[in-house]
């Protein structure tokens, strides 16, 4: 029971933007079904983890492995990584000449080869569960952003994958929009998916995380279950960064 | 000068409206170009008894743009994507050929192509190929032309995607052809279509240069007739009212385009 591999595995990786040095020597390792939210003040570090984890950034030393799939420039690695992982942005980045639809259904018609009528199908049943169905033929341009948030979950969703990473999901969202995409995003996590959450959203991660890891320097300082990391912090610095956040 | 706009019915989408105006105002373009001896006809001396003569100078004219401007889209967006390639020499070979054309005259490139390319392939295995028509030779160099400035128009438009789309796409696992002509292409050709639609007038207007490699059309028309009736004021009132009547008809079509891709509406 106790020797189940983790899903993914990170490895000593470090990444360096110029002299920057942003990742040092990040080690952990997240396991099938779990949520884990990532904090930490801005340069931290904490979105260029999630971005190596896809490969929209390469790690200069370390290895990631994600089920198995060694995270480099292979090209055979790279499309299985791509079905496995799917990716939410902080701008959400829809396509903004297609419709709500197609910008679903584009990448199961392109990379699985589905026909029309079945990916239509499919990034239909999608949107429903985004609540977002009524909106299937509206162009990006003419939505609220927290409905282009779900929207963009439901495009990453459509490629099926087994691990989605949300990279600051809510910071660009109207205050009263922040709530729809979060519920959509507790209903996935409760669906037992696994997820690894950069936010700044407390309270989703108090409710909904198996594991808060805060990030400073370009390393994990603490990486605690949510009560523990909220209700008994003792490190200063993080208990300094939690009574900012929450003013 | 404004656009003429029809009212399509309202329960037609964007898009079926934009539709509809680009093939009414192409067939509006073809139907003038069958009627244009008849109309012409009409004109006072020494206009109306070398109808026939504008007209066919008319269409050498619109078939030198039409082919031109096809050739020139198309080398200009591989142009656009090898300046901007992450392979070094594509990038120095398109950079070389947008530097050499923009440098240089359009009449001095027409001239080249009809007169010294010939030379130059004199006993090489090219030596064939290269004993053209005027009017290939004008459709080559008009070609190369406008295709040069093309580039830089779809080039801007190719930078002006962000990156974000790009990320998005990869993250969706889109490959790169995919990521090209489903996302980047369809977003860069909107930013690109003004300078693109300039860049097409530009060229309609210089197919006139053509005349001076013989090639039979509007200018060298209204040149011939001169030459014989010796009355500038009328001929050059007609082809200047000809070309306008082109560029118009050609400005109706483009602004049919650019409505098609205003997903949001932004155009009055």
């Amino acid at each position: 029971m106790s020797a189940v591999a983790p899903l993914i595995t990170v490895d000593k990786v470090n990444k360096h933007f110029g002299p920057a040095h942003v990742l040092r020597d990040v080690c952990t390792h997240f396991n099938a079904g779990e949520v884990a939210v990532i904090i930490g003040s801005s340069g931290s570090g904490k979105s260029t983890l999630l971005r190596t984890l896809n490969r929209l950034e390469k790690h200069d030393s370390g290895a990631i492995t994600i089920d198995g799939i060694p995270v480099d420039d292979s090209p055979k690695n790279l499309k299985a990584l791509h079905a496995e992982v799917g990716m939410v942005f902080q701008q959400f980045n829809l396509f903004p000449h297609l419709t709500v639809l197609e910008n679903v259904s584009l990448a199961p018609r392109r990379v699985r080869g589905l026909g029309l009528a079945e990916a239509d199908q499919r990034s239909t049943a999608l949107l429903e569960r985004v609540g977002m169905q009524a909106h299937a033929h509206k162009y990006p341009f003419a939505l609220s952003g927290g409905q282009q948030q779900r929207v963009a979950i439901a495009r990453a969703l459509a490629m099926q994958p087994r691990i989605m990473l949300f990279d600051e999901p809510t910071s660009a969202l109207d205050p009263e929009t922040v709530k729809e995409v979060l519920d959509v995003m507790k209903g996935l996590a409760s669906s037992g998916m696994t997820m690894i959450v950069v936010t700044h959203e407390m309270g989703f991660a108090k409710e909904v995380a198996d594991r808060v890891l805060y990030f400073d320097k370009g390393c994990i300082l603490q990486d605690r279950p949510p009560k523990d990391f909220f209700d008994n912090q003792d490190n200063p610095r993080i208990r300094a960064f939690l009574g900012q956040i929450a003013n | 000068m404004a656009t003429l706009r029809i009212g399509w019915p309202q329960r037609w989408t964007r898009k079926q409206r934009s539709q509809a105006s680009i093939v009414m105002d192409s067939l509006i373009l073809v139907a003038a170009l069958w009627v244009a001896a008849r109309i012409i006809a009409f004109a006072p001396e020494p206009i109306g008894s070398n109808a026939q003569f504008f007209a066919d100078g008319t269409l050498m004219t619109v078939q030198l743009t039409v082919v031109s401007g096809v050739l020139g889209l198309v080398l200009g967006l591989l142009a656009a994507l090898g300046k901007i390639s992450r392979i070094l020499p594509l990038r120095w070979l398109c950079s070389f050929y947008i530097w050499i054309i923009r440098g240089t005259p359009l009449l001095v490139q027409i001239f080249f192509v009809y007169f010294a390319l010939p030379v130059i392939a004199k006993g090489t295995w090219l030596e064939e190929a290269m004993r053209v028509t005027e009017f290939t030779a004008a459709v080559l160099a008009l070609s190369l032309n406008v295709g040069a400035y093309n580039a830089e128009s779809f080039r801007a438009g190719l930078l002006a995607v962000p990156k974000g789309q790009f990320e998005a796409a990869r993250s969706l696992g889109l490959g790169r052809w995919h990521t090209l002509v489903d996302i980047t292409f369809p977003q860069a050709f909107k930013v690109a279509l003004p300078p693109l639609v300039s860049n097409v007038v530009a060229l309609l207007k210089d197919t006139s240069l053509a005349y001076n490699i013989s090639v039979l059309e509007l200018v060298n028309v209204g040149q011939r007739v001169q030459s014989r009736t010796f009355d500038p004021v009328p001929i050059l009132i007609t082809t200047a009212l000809l070309y306008l009547i082109m560029t118009t008809l050609l400005t109706q079509i483009t602004n049919g385009i650019e409505r098609y891709y205003d997903i949001e509406g932004r155009i009055p």
